[in-house]
């Protein structure tokens, strides 16, 4: 359904034929009006025309001239830049690899480093030398054949790395131990 | 010297013209610039109203349309194709224009309420205006009139009034209807009616 607009424009510029013709010139309510605004429309069209049909472009030749310099620049342009692109997405495909790689390197080295230190530190901060001479004595005080009623005591001092052993109720000491 | 051609003469020509810039032949491109370029040059001249303005958006038209001419499918003609572009760049531009608020106000929204689609205004008494009037100062007032047209009005009304195009090619070319067309065209018509009505009372 045609609004009223482009039924009028379609009249003006006689597009309108037939029925539709005949039904739309039946729906005015002036045609003598319509017909002088149709005139009115006819006479706009020959001003603009007129007047604007006429601006002519200067120095056409150095205008294509102008764009023949233009379309082999941007043609420099873009050979350059899908180069550039191309060179580009080359190096991002080792560059986006590399970094990953790079990382689960440094990680693991890093893993290793740290375990290994780990392991000298724990390995200074155990106190076995101590402990040692303590399970001989324990070892001989529980025998019931040598000492039957022998209790031992422990002192010591880890920052002067002196350990005293109170010994009460031994019968002799263990053979391994006295030979130290 | 070149001779402008209508599209009608031109259009399988063109067509050939198309294929070969599509082959990467550029002087088959020079061919259709030296064929449009005088009337793309006016129409966007008529569009923005300054001379330099107008060379440098023909250009970018131009080049835009080497740009993309790989892309053009022939299922129109090259020059309804090649206008599509030169709309595009030249309402483009004078909506930034209108934008940053160098540009002329368009009065579209009042003009919709203000005109009455039926009416029909009394001719001024004034003796012979167009007569008094300078052709420079005739065309100062027609580009005035046009300045207070949406970039929209101005195209249909160019396309339709100076290029004698068809509403299914304007249509084409501004992306639109050809309802939307018809009815631009209406509105245009009533606003240059309105404001050159003393300068074509007399022809």
């Amino acid at each position: 359904m045609k609004t009223f607009e482009e039924k009028w424009t379609a009249w003006l510029d006689d597009q309108l034929s037939g029925r539709e013709l005949a039904d739309f010139e039946a729906s005015l309510p002036d045609k003598a009006a319509a017909q002088a605004e149709k005139r009115e429309a006819q006479k706009l069209r020959v001003l603009l025309k007129q007047e604007l049909g006429t601006q002519a472009l200067a120095n056409e030749e150095f205008f294509s001239h102008q764009l023949r310099e233009r379309i082999a620049r941007e043609r420099a342009t873009d050979d350059a830049s899908r180069w550039s692109w191309r060179r580009g997405r080359e190096r991002s495909a080792t560059s986006t690899w590399w970094p990953v790689r790079r990382l689960a390197w440094s990680g693991a080295v890093s893993l290793a480093i740290f375990v290994i230190c780990a392991v000298f530190i724990l390995r200074d901060k155990n106190p076995a030398e101590q402990s040692q001479y303590l399970t001989q004595i324990l070892n001989a005080r529980v025998d019931p054949v040598i000492s039957p009623n022998a209790t031992i005591s422990i002192f010591e001092t880890r920052e002067d790395k002196v350990t005293v052993l109170w010994v009460e109720g031994l019968q002799s000491l263990p053979a391994d131990y006295a030979a130290k | 010297m070149h001779t402008e051609a209508t599209p009608a003469q031109v259009d399988v020509s063109d067509l050939e013209l198309v294929r070969r810039c599509q082959a990467g032949q550029a002087e088959a491109f020079d061919e259709l610039v030296v064929r449009y370029r005088t009337r793309i040059f006016a129409m966007i001249y008529n569009m923005v109203h300054n001379e330099q303005d107008a060379w440098d958006l023909a250009q970018e038209s131009f080049v835009k349309a080497w740009k993309s001419i790989g892309r053009f499918r022939r299922h129109s003609s090259f020059y309804t194709w090649v206008y599509r572009i030169v709309m595009n760049v030249t309402i483009d531009w004078l909506r930034k224009k209108q934008i940053k608020g160098v540009g002329a106000e368009f009065d579209d929204a009042v003009q919709m309420k203000e005109i009455d689609p039926a009416s029909r205004t009394v001719p001024k008494a004034d003796p012979l205006p167009y007569e008094r009037m300078e052709h420079g100062e005739i065309r100062a007032r027609i580009d005035r009139a046009i300045k207070q047209l949406s970039p929209e009005h101005r195209a249909v009304i160019l396309m339709k009034e100076i290029e004698d195009m068809q509403y299914h090619e304007i249509a084409e070319t501004l992306g639109c209807s050809i309802g939307t067309v018809m009815s631009r065209l209406f509105y245009a018509r009533k606003k240059l009616q309105n404001s050159l009505r003393d300068l074509y009372e007399n022809i």
